[in-house]
Parts: structure tokens; C-alpha cells; sequence
């Protein structure tokens, strides 16, 4: 899928913090990631943005405008320090055009070229669309839970996967 | 296989700490934890004593002194709050007398009764002998992280298991 114009890739700064919040505010957006309330959404947002601090995030602008943001939670301890959780948010009203992608592949370079990673693995909800371009780009299963997500439709399963850099 | 006598269990205190911390600087039982060194168990002590504020902790005491500890890391997001995972330590002289069986139950029932969870978790490394414990419980592998933990250059995974309660 090719770029759309005027995208651009840089690292997160903490004055992004209010489109993460907006974005994880869309229902749309919000099924697919554990919070479902302002606290959470409050408590998940400050730790996403955390990362920042250590350059392990980066977010795609369209014309200046944050449309998207990826982050690396690093571990912190040594012995686990090869490895690390991310995190991968897109504006709905830009999905499906290329930002994914974009964030996905600089994710993956920071990951490997910056931080040495080995792997970068990353939990999603059974169904999320998500997972196509995951698989694309490397990505395998390597363990579901059954029955982890629960909410007004019923229990759903999270899928974990793991791409080796 | 123990005194039942000198065998009590209550909720973690945050005084429980510097046992917890003492355990986990023993070399034998570190290796089945994350952590590498004395900064990085300080950080995981506070972590696991900062559950004792919403009683999610359960220590067990041999003659009135603590011998074991588990803990459950109750979710912070609605959506997955049925579900926990957790951990736990029995003290290395301790070990063989039932102890880590019993503080188990507790936990279990503590899990069930006091937060509702309907499906407790864990993560073992690959070779913990303390798997055999969890699958007497009922406890099931549903997933497995080949590269989890590196130390020396030697990769050790990590298993997933579950059990409904």
C-alpha cells in the first residue's frame, strides 16, 4: 500500500496525549483495546505516553496532524530486555490508508536498529482487523487465551504475536 | 506433610517486604523470576507489596513468621477485571512441606471470593519444577513465548497457564 501524501514519521512528543485520548474515546477504536471508561483511558494514556520519554514511541502526521502513534513498552528488566510488548493506534478516519503500515514498518526499525530488540510481540482482541497487517508484515501467533476480554457482548479471546526482527 | 499448628495464612502487610526481598536475592529462587539484580528486585517488591493496599496479597507464615507469599495483580481495566494473573514464592528452606499447595488455595479462594475472577493465570519458565504444583491445582497450558527470558546467550521460554475458578 503506498504512503498517502503529506504523511510523515516522528517521535511522539507528550503534546500528543490529547489525540491518543480522543482516539481511544471512539467506540470504533475503544473495542478493540482493554479500556472502556475516562479513568482508564486517563491511566492508559499517561503510560503510553510515557514511553516517549525514551524515544521508544513514534507518531505518523498527515500535514502536521497526529493521525496515528506507535510505542515500544520496554522492559525493565535485564534478563527480558530483548524482547518488548508494543502498542499501535490509528485516527479512524485515516485507517485502511497506509498509516498502519507506515507506523508499523518504523516501529520495527526503531525496534531493532535503535533499541537492539530481537522481538516485538503485541496482544490483540480475536477479530480485530488488525491482525491482517500483522500477519503481512511477520508476524505469527503464538498464544490465545480464550475468554480474556469480557463485555456487554460476551467473553472474547486475546491473541498474541510475535515477530522475530 | 506440615505441622498444621504452625501454618497460618493471612493478607499481605507492607511490612512483609523485606522477606519478600530477602527470597528473591537468593540466586536459587531469582532464576525463576524476570529480574537480574538488587535494583531490579526492589522495583519488582514494590510492585508486588503495593497489592497489600487493596488486600490482593496472602502470606503464609510458619510459627507466626512469613514463609510464602502470593499475590494477585489485579487488572486496573474493567473489560478484563475476571480475569488475574499471579504470582508466588515459598521460602527455600521451606520448600517440600506443602506450604506453596496450601497458599494456593488461599489465593484461589481469596481470588474467587473477595474480586470475583473467574479465570487466575501464570507464567512459569520452562524447567520450574513448581509447574508440577500448578497443574495438581487444575492449572492448564494454553500458551508458551519460546525466547522469553536471555541470560549468557541461553534463551528460556515462557508458559502460559490458566484454570477457572
Amino acid at each position: 500500500m503506498e504512503e498517502p501524501p503529506g504523511l510523515d514519521i516522528r517521535y511522539t512528543y507528550v503534546t500528543d496525549t490529547p489525540y491518543l485520548r480522543q482516539w481511544l474515546e471512539i467506540p470504533s477504536v475503544q473495542q478493540w483495546f482493554p479500556v472502556s471508561e475516562e479513568r482508564e483511558i486517563a491511566d492508559c494514556v499517561q503510560c503510553w505516553i510515557g514511553f516517549s520519554k525514551y524515544s521508544a514511541s513514534i507518531t505518523a502526521t498527515l500535514n502536521g496532524t497526529p493521525c496515528g502513534i506507535g510505542t515500544l513498552f520496554l522492559m525493565p528488566y535485564r534478563k527480558v530486555a530483548h524482547h518488548c510488548l508494543f502498542k499501535l493506534i490509528v485516527d479512524p478516519k485515516y485507517q485502511g490508508k497506509g498509516v498502519g503500515t507506515a507506523l508499523l514498518r518504523n516501529l520495527k526499525h526503531l525496534a531493532k536498529n535503535y533499541f537492539h530488540l530481537e522481538i516485538i510481540h503485541i496482544e490483540v482482541f480475536e477479530g480485530n482487523p488488525f491482525i491482517h497487517l500483522l500477519l503481512k508484515h511477520g508476524f505469527q501467533e503464538y498464544t490465545r487465551q480464550e475468554k480474556f476480554v469480557k463485555d456487554d457482548h460476551g467473553y472474547h479471546a486475546r491473541i498474541l504475536f510475535e515477530c522475530y526482527l | 506433610m506440615t505441622d498444621a499448628s504452625k501454618l497460618t495464612f493471612r493478607l499481605t502487610k507492607e511490612e512483609d517486604a523485606p522477606h519478600l526481598l530477602q527470597w528473591l536475592s537468593d540466586p536459587k529462587i531469582l532464576r525463576w523470576f524476570p529480574m537480574y539484580d538488587a535494583r531490579e528486585v526492589e522495583d519488582a517488591v514494590r510492585i508486588w507489596i503495593g497489592y497489600s493496599r487493596i488486600e490482593a496479597g496472602m502470606t503464609a507464615l510458619w510459627d507466626g513468621v512469613p514463609c510464602g507469599m502470593a499475590n494477585l495483580y489485579i487488572q486496573p481495566y474493567k473489560k478484563q477485571a475476571h480475569t488475574c494473573l499471579f504470582s508466588i514464592i515459598v521460602r527455600n528452606d521451606m520448600r517440600g512441606k506443602g506450604i506453596g499447595k496450601q497458599l494456593m488455595e488461599h489465593l484461589m479462594k481469596h481470588a474467587k471470593d473477595k474480586f470475583k475472577i473467574e479465570i487466575l493465570h501464570l507464567e512459569v519458565y520452562d524447567g520450574n519444577p513448581a509447574r508440577h504444583l500448578y497443574e495438581r491445582l487444575g492449572f492448564k497450558e494454553f500458551g508458551k513465548q519460546s525466547r522469553f527470558i536471555k541470560e549468557d546467550g541461553k534463551y528460556t521460554a515462557k508458559i502460559f497457564m490458566q484454570t477457572a475458578l
